[in-house]
């Protein structure tokens, strides 16, 4: 009995440490890595390069499909601001230690691999999910976006699964910084393969066979799938399959990454690559 | 009672080359390295550019692996036992990099305290002991960014402190900094001494070594050629006497031939601003400066003194090669 108090006292300790490495480390590997956006910056990369991102996609869109569908475009692309911070923020938030210097400090230090990996998007998830809002919030003042018919509460639901679908990604991406300093080359080609598999601005049902089975294996496309149904008036009954296997991807997507993370690590202490810059 | 044991440590770094036939070449960066240091010693690893201090440091860190031999700290394997280590060393390597420059000293300390599990309550209290300690109070709440190389690299010492380790690396902790902070930070580092701290110091300045190190090790190409106290170290070379000749200008191939001189045992040459200053280390004395000005002929000459050989010497002997 007194076996299992203790076990249960040093487990809740455990938990109580990791949970304080997960949110200091997110708060503070955030305010360490970003602060460079001031809010001028800030604003430029979060509210102005997504007007000109959306406008292009919607306008090229229509005058590809030949349809007046905006809704189509803005909804997809508003799902990709997502996708490109948790791609890039969450990539840059284990990068990041590189330039800084800092990775041998990280790796030397007891902290849970874990804790301090996977908090890392934790700051990220909530940034991508404002990039979500902000570019919905173009697709109405400029496109007529009609959310009327939208459950709140199941597109919230919609965003923050995505969100954390394509952070993991950014999470499995950011283990190669512990490799290689060449991440955002791999980077860049994964965000604008989402763009063209997601269905963000391509339905998938237009795409080649081959190309659909490459879009149904990557985290976002039933998230824009979702984000469509919910926003034409859906239920959240409706998505809940699809938003199952998204969010599934997600965690599939951490714990590979979190693995590979410690695969990386041991292999760097090998290679001796931690403080190569 | 040793707490740090090293035992035939070697360490290879493996680079490739080419697109097509990639040619894999080998750099043996330590090897063969033993020692031992007590606990609450004071412990120097002495050495130039790319000797192998740094290699051995972060082996000892738990940041490299090892391709031979093993070492243990604290009676804790560095590779098997690494997660137990941790937690009872801290380290610090030397240059500016290594911090968040975006953060604040504090936000630094903060984050830090928490990745080495440093209790909330105790953290708030040793966070601003330290920074003291340091010499940074006042200034703690200003971005890193805006700190002197000096001050980042007291704050370096800070963070390692943070969870009270019982052994610290500090690596080449002085590099780079201007003349009062290498000697403000001698002053921390000889304090942490007294706090009984295990702490193995590596530097290429002799001084430096000279006034904080109980014992040192001279490594060379991956090797340790020398081990032993300042004092009996600068014995080796107490036989000898160092003529220094400033000149102008000296071809290679001077040096080379001085160097086989009969009363000649070891020949460096040092660049001081315009001028270099050749050191002739020779059981000769003062008898060997004429025998020198002649070898010299040709050359502009600028002042010659003889002096006794100090540890630099000693580790110039060691590194040079005795001739």
């Amino acid at each position: 009995m007194l076996h299992w108090i203790l076990w249960g006292t040093d487990m809740m300790e455990r938990i109580s440490r990791n949970t304080r490495i997960f949110f200091e480390g997110a708060f503070y590997s955030y305010k360490a890595l970003f602060r460079w956006l001031n809010p001028a910056t800030y604003l430029a990369s979060k509210v102005l390069a997504p007007l000109t991102i959306m406008i292009f996609f919607v306008f090229i869109g229509a005058y590809a499909s030949g349809s007046n569908n905006a809704s189509f475009y803005v909804i997809g692309n508003s799902l990709i601001f997502a996708a490109s911070s948790g791609i890039f923020g969450v990539t840059m938030s284990v990068g990041g230690e590189r330039w800084t210097g800092t990775l041998p400090y990280l790796f030397g230090c007891p902290a849970n691999r874990g804790a301090m990996f996977i908090g890392r998007a934790f700051m990220h998830i909530l940034d991508g999910m404002l990039g979500v809002f902000i570019g919905l919030g173009w697709g109405i003042l400029l496109f007529k976006l009609d959310l009327s018919q939208a459950n709140p509460l199941a597109l919230l639901l919609t965003i923050l699964v995505t969100t954390f679908s394509t952070s993991g990604l950014g999470l499995l991406m950011g283990c190669l910084s512990l490799i290689t300093r060449n991440v955002m080359l791999v980077n860049n080609t994964v965000y604008f393969a989402l763009l063209i598999f997601s269905g963000a601005n391509i339905p998938v049902e237009e795409l080649p066979a081959w190309m659909q089975v490459i879009a149904n294996g990557l985290p976002l496309t039933r998230g824009v799938a979702c984000a469509r149904t919910i926003i034409a008036g859906g239920s959240l009954t409706e998505i809940m399959p699809l938003l199952k296997e998204e969010l599934l991807i997600g965690i599939i997507l951490t714990i590979l990454g979190y693995f590979l993370f410690k695969v990386f690590e041991i292999q760097a202490k090998k290679l001796g690559t931690l403080d190569i810059f | 009672m040793d707490a740090i044991i090293v035992r035939n440590l070697r360490r290879v770094y493996k680079s490739s080359d080419g697109i097509i036939k990639r040619k894999v070449k080998e750099v043996v960066a330590v090897e063969d390295v033993s020692f031992e240091i007590h606990q609450g010693e004071l412990f120097g690893l002495l050495g130039p550019n790319g000797a192998g201090k740094t290699t051995t440091v972060k082996m000892l860190t738990t940041l490299l692996i090892p391709s031979g031999g093993s070492a243990t700290i604290l009676d804790l394997d560095v590779v098997k036992d690494a997660g137990k280590v941790r937690p009872r060393i801290g380290f610090i390597f030397g240059g500016e990099r290594g911090l968040y420059w975006r953060l604040s000293a504090l936000d630094n300390l903060r984050y830090f305290a928490s990745l080495y599990y440093v209790d909330t309550q105790v953290a708030r209290k040793r966070i601003p002991e330290l920074i003291e300690l340091v010499g940074l109070q006042g200034r703690e709440r200003e971005k890193v960014e805006g700190y002197s190389r000096g001050m980042r690299q007291r704050l370096h010492i800070a963070r390692a402190l943070l969870h009270d380790p019982q052994v610290l690396f500090l690596d080449e902790p002085t590099m780079g900094l201007d003349p009062v902070g290498a000697r403000e930070l001698r002053t921390t580092v000889k304090n942490l001494q007294s706090a009984n701290k295990t702490i193995l110091l590596t530097t290429h300045y002799m001084f430096e070594a000279d006034a904080l190190c109980q014992r040192i090790a001279v490594i060379n190409k991956g090797r340790i050629v020398a081990l032993d106290t300042p004092e009996r170290l600068k014995e080796n070379v107490q036989d000898l006497s160092v003529v220094e000749v400033e000149v102008y200008g000296m071809p290679p191939d001077q040096i080379e031939k001085i160097k086989t001189l009969e009363w000649v045992v070891e020949v460096s040459l040092e660049n001081r601003d315009q001028v270099q200053v050749l050191q002739v280390h020779t059981p000769k004395g003062a008898e060997a400066i004429p025998m020198l000005v002649e070898n010299l002929n040709g050359l502009r000459l600028g002042r010659i003194i003889t002096r006794e050989p100090t540890l630099e010497d000693a580790y110039v002997r060691l590194v040079g090669g005795a001739k």
